[in-house]
């Protein structure tokens, strides 16, 4: 028996069609529409104005193709104007594809960082975030939902708040785009960070960064983009100015594939990933001994717990190697949540359903919970 | 029961030293509750792979399955070597059984 319920940290099965869309492509001889003058079944420009329809932006330009959030958001920390004591804000929820860019971008700046902090069920604090913002501030960085606890963050009030005290706004929308509505516009997103491998059913190595019209990032790499190559200086035009060198383009065959089916399935497959978690969270719920975090049912498909008397690494060990069930242990790459979700310093196991997990696989693993459970 | 591999995890947050050891059998209960000579052993028969944990008197944990040729360990910082040489001295070439 085997049981995925890693779907946070990256889906599987892909989406319908996407393990041929990338194979198709790597036995095709390459092809860039870009640099062959462009062509309407670009995988690359499918993938943008996908995307963009997904995002509900008009110009697919402004959709960047990256190689994931991590460097989306590189992008977006590193290209944002901060100056020496630019007041950035955060919270503790981030993944270190947040906090680590913040961390090396702030500190030869001297920038002040705030981490506003989360409640015991990953709520999170918004009278401290508006307290945050007092002082003004320069850049506001927050995850759409937490990959540890599931939950959502009330990001249109967040980014309201953000935008009056002048900062520009960064979404990290790796647990949310294809789980949630991501329109830049209604949340006030100035730039919105994503991945193609989690919620969407795309290939790992895809992703991509959208930034608004009004809104213009320094670039921090530069190279090869197959057009205007008489120039030494890189392109200034978007999307060329933040995309340098050859495209991941099986990769993003791929995510035009997952879009595809998303724009037809995703609906259903929001619903399915919804019934599952909840059915997951009741399930261990009702267990003795396993302490749920968070509270509701996620968007995401995920749910975090801890079991009395068993170090969460072993709670992960033997749901793989006794009951063959994937989930996931330790910190999730959210090291600051842990203290207040009173699970520092050892994280908590982490199970997400898909919208491809059936009610017998959820049934399965919560009665391997239980069993390890009962033997604390 | 004997070591035929060793291979450095990475290390842990805490300080500890975690290492992942191969045998020349496969887990046998037989062979997990003679186990107890090292330590406190936690025996999970009732799992379909059964699951074991040894918690050694140095504070190392040792953690496998039943019917696998493997087991990871985990030696904490201060006396880490000490704690791994003990350990794997219990399955080198003159160790019995």
């Amino acid at each position: 028996m085997s049981i995925y319920l890693n779907n946070a940290a990256t889906s599987w099965p892909k989406a319908p069609g996407v393990p041929e869309a990338v194979s198709a492509a790597l036995q095709a001889p390459p092809s860039d529409g870009r640099r062959q003058g462009g062509r309407a079944d670009d995988c690359l420009e499918q993938c943008r104005c996908r995307i963009a329809h997904l995002l509900g932006v008009p110009d697919a330009d402004r959709v960047v193709l990256t190689s994931g959030a991590t460097e989306a958001l590189n992008l977006a920390v590193w290209g944002v104007p901060l100056t020496h004591g630019s007041r950035v804000v955060t919270t503790v929820a981030e993944h270190n594809s947040v906090l680590r860019p913040l961390y090396h971008r702030s500190r030869p700046l001297r920038c002040r960082v705030t981490h506003v902090a989360v409640s015991p069920d990953g709520e999170l604090d918004t009278s401290g975030f508006e307290r945050a913002l007092a002082d003004g501030a320069d850049l506001v960085a927050v995850t759409h939902v937490s990959n540890v606890t599931g939950r959502a963050m009330p990001v249109s009030e967040l980014f309201r708040a953000s935008k009056a005290a002048g900062a520009v706004t960064l979404l990290d929308a790796s647990q949310s785009l294809g789980h949630l509505d991501v329109r830049p516009d209604e949340l006030g997103a100035d730039l919105v960070a994503f991945t193609g491998h989690k919620g969407l059913g795309g290939p790992q190595g895809t992703g991509g960064l959208y930034v608004a019209p009004y809104l213009e990032l320094a670039q921090i790499r530069v190279g090869g983009t197959g057009v205007r190559s008489e120039l030494l200086a890189h392109p200034q035009e978007m999307p060329l100015r933040l995309e340098a060198g050859t495209p991941n383009t099986p990769g993003l065959a791929g995510l035009a594939q997952a879009l595809q089916w998303h724009e037809f399935e995703g609906v259903a497959a929001r619903g399915r990933v919804a019934d599952r978690c909840a059915a997951l969270r009741q399930g261990l719920s009702e267990l003795p001994g396993v302490r749920l975090l968070g509270a509701g049912t996620s968007p995401a498909g995920i749910v975090s717990f801890t079991v009395e008397g068993w170090p969460v690494e072993d709670v992960g060990q033997v749901l793989l190697e006794s009951f063959g069930v994937t989930g996931r242990t330790g910190l999730h790459c959210a090291p600051l949540i842990h203290g207040p979700l009173g699970c520092a310093p050892w994280g908590t196991v982490r199970l997400s359903a898909g919208p491809f997990t059936t009610e017998d696989e959820v049934a399965a693993a919560v009665s391997a919970v239980g069993s390890i459970a009962v033997c604390a | 029961m004997r070591i035929v591999g060793t291979e450095r995890l990475e290390d842990c947050f805490d300080g500890s030293s975690a290492y992942s050891y191969c045998f020349n059998g496969r887990w046998t209960r037989t062979d997990i509750l003679a186990l107890d000579a090292l330590g406190q052993v936690d025996y999970y028969p009732g799992f379909p792979r059964p699951f074991f944990r040894v918690r050694g008197r140095e504070g190392w944990v040792v953690k496998g399955v039943e019917g696998e040729d493997n087991c990871h360990a985990v030696f904490p910082g201060r006396g880490a070597e000490e704690g791994k040489q003990r350990f794997e001295a219990q399955f080198g070439d003159d160790a019995e059984g």
